[in-house]
């Protein structure tokens, strides 16, 4: 065991701080005939404002993890609890946000109405409405493209949108998939640092499922490694940089490269299992 | 798609309007020269003439008198010409545009309804499937006789003919719609906390809206159908009676002026459907107008 590692299922804080709870959690698919195995028991907790990253290979169960988390499908075995209630599937808990790894934006509402869509439902006046979105396609680099219909966005707006429709509505917990997987480096740092940004003045509990370790580092406070299918947890690493972080300096550390470099091997070793399975 | 000069498509399309015309007016004229050339069906006994019809056009639709004079708008020549036929070109128009739009109207709602329901839950469209099934199979408009005799000559059997023949056919398309919902949008909008009735309407009802859409124009030549096939089996009025009329008197122009009617109706209730999709479904064309 390194000295970078810690053990975040024995948090010694009180049990209230614990914001998100993973116990013992499965998940089989039945595939005609075939049972796939894509979780194996996998257990960890969130605490209260951390932003926690999950990552590992393509395969690895991370989609399903957020899926169960996020009552859209229901575990083979396992609880899971938010603020100390079990998560139902089928029920939304609420406050909880979900990013898609899909683009999952409504290709029938422009930008503005799709971002402004979570208040629409709980029927905040047009008037307000009207200010949040506009405060949220600036900060989404958008304006200009309040009336336009997603068909007419890039990949990398698209997502922003999709990002901003999240946000909207302040959920306290943020269940992020990939958001960034489909941009260039570029890019995707400058969202970083819109994230980082947005989550230093809102403190939301983040758990964020990516392949990019150096986005993982970048972003989290906590690294959860998961292995190659049936994902389990593999490893876990506190990322120890000081915040408020620059996405772009952060990179620059010696600190970064000495975790990077120790997580790499663990993380390649992964890769290389999840594409010979 | 390469794009043609608008100017040369219309020059084309006038051309064949006239070679069309051309042939039906004349055609039948070189049978005395060349038998060989010319079918049976040219005969104008059958087809009649573009000429003929235009004449027998004015005369049903009032604005000339049987004598072959114009009739006068203002000296009420045209009123009196009007209520001495009951039956006359407008109202038999009226008459059959009504029932057809109540057909559509009632046809699509119920079915879309109908569909939106179904397509909706598992355990609904797991026990009607058969029972849609069976009746899907039989022709519509088979059924037109029976629903003559069950709700009379009037209106009322119009509308239901017309209903009966749209309503399977925008059932159908609304509930497959309504299945292939992609369900990241559900979802999504389940996250951002909408309820049951709110995922229907803003994300059910819209993404079902293309297949919808898709339905309505057969639907309207449908509706159109039914109205005119329940004024063949029993009518006092409307275009269909105005067919029978004239093929009992073996009156070609007459049957053809009603077919030309419908086809104009059939043209201009098609457009308006086109249009209405045009603007509702105008978030699926943005990309495509660059
Ligand atoms: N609905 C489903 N039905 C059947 N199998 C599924 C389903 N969803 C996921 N799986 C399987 O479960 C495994 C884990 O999938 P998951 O999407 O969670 O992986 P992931 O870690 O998110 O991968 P990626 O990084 O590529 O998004 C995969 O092998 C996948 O085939
Ligand atoms: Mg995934």
């Amino acid at each position: 065991m390194s000295a970078l590692e810690t053990s975040a299922t024995t948090s010694p804080r009180a049990s209230a701080d614990r914001r998100v709870e993973v116990k013992g959690l499965s998940k089989s698919f039945q595939l005609a005939k075939t049972t796939i195995e894509a979780v194996r028991d996998v257990t960890f907790d969130v605490r209260r404002g951390e932003f926690v990253a999950l990552l590992g290979p393509s395969g690895s169960g991370k989609s399903t993890v957020l899926n169960m988390i996020a009552s859209l499908i229901r575990p083979t075995a396992g609880e899971i609890l938010i603020d100390g209630k079990r998560v139902v599937s089928g029920r939304a808990t609420p406050n909880v946000g979900y990013v898609f790894q899909r683009d999952t934006l409504f290709p029938w509402r422009t930008v503005a109405d799709n971002i402004g869509y979570g208040l629409e439902l709980s029927g905040v006046s047009a008037r307000e409405r009207k200010e949040r979105i506009a405060e949220c396609v600036a900060r989404a680099g958008l304006r200009g493209f309040e009336n336009a219909y997603p068909s007419a966005l890039s990949g990398g707006m698209r997502q922003r949108a999709a990002l901003m429709r999240t946000l909207i509505v302040e959920p306290q917990i943020l269940l992020m998939d990939e958001p960034f997987g489909a941009l260039d480096t570029h890019t995707k740092i400058d969202m970083h640092e819109v994230l980082l940004r947005i989550w230093e003045r809102e403190q939301q509990t983040v758990l964020f499922v990516t392949h990019d370790l150096g986005e993982a580092l970048t972003l989290a406070d906590r690294i959860i490694l998961f292995s190659a299918r049936p994902g389990r947890i593999k490893d876990m690493f506190a990322v120890d940089f000081a915040r408020a972080r620059d996405a772009v300096k952060v990179r620059e550390t010696p600190r970064y490269a000495e975790l990077f470099q120790h997580i790499w091997h663990s993380l390649g070793e992964e890769f290389i299992k999840g594409r010979s399975a | 798609m390469r794009r043609y000069s608008t100017l040369g498509t219309i020059g084309w399309q006038v051309l064949i309007c006239a070679i069309v015309l051309s042939v039906w007016q004349w055609g039948y004229d070189l049978r005395a020269r060349l038998p060989w050339l010319v079918p049976d069906l040219l005969d104008p006994y059958f087809i009649s003439k573009p000429s003929m019809i235009f004449d027998n056009f004015l005369i049903q639709s009032c604005l000339k008198s049987k004598l072959g004079v114009f009739n006068g708008w203002f000296n009420g020549e045209f009123a009196k010409c009007l209520t001495r036929n009951e039956n006359n070109l407008w109202a038999a128009t009226a008459i059959t545009l009504k029932n057809t739009f109540f057909g559509f109207i009632t046809g699509v709602v119920s079915g879309f309804v109908a569909g939106l329901i179904l397509g909706r839950s598992d355990r609904l469209s797991a026990i009607f499937q058969p029972f849609i099934t069976a009746v899907n199979s039989i022709p519509r408009i088979a059924l037109a006789p029976i629903i003559v005799l069950a709700f009379g000559i009037g209106d009322m059997s119009k509308i239901v003919t017309s209903w009966i023949v749209v309503v399977f056919l925008v059932f159908f398309n609304t509930f497959e719609g309504a299945r292939s919902i992609d369900e990241g949008f559900t979802n999504a909008a389940r996250l951002l906390g909408a309820s049951e009735w709110q995922i229907t309407r803003t994300v059910v009802i819209p993404s079902t809206m293309a297949w919808v859409f898709a339905s309505l124009t057969p639907a309207i030549s449908f509706a159109l159908i039914g109205v005119i096939v329940g004024e063949f089996i029993g009518a006092e009025r409307g275009i269909g009676r105005l067919i029978i009329e004239s093929e009992a008197r073996g009156e070609a122009s007459g049957m053809m002026i009603a077919v030309v009617v419908l086809m104009l109706v059939g043209v201009v209730l098609s457009a308006i459907i086109w249009r209405l999709q045009a603007y509702l479904l105008r978030w699926q064309r943005q990309r495509s107008a660059e």
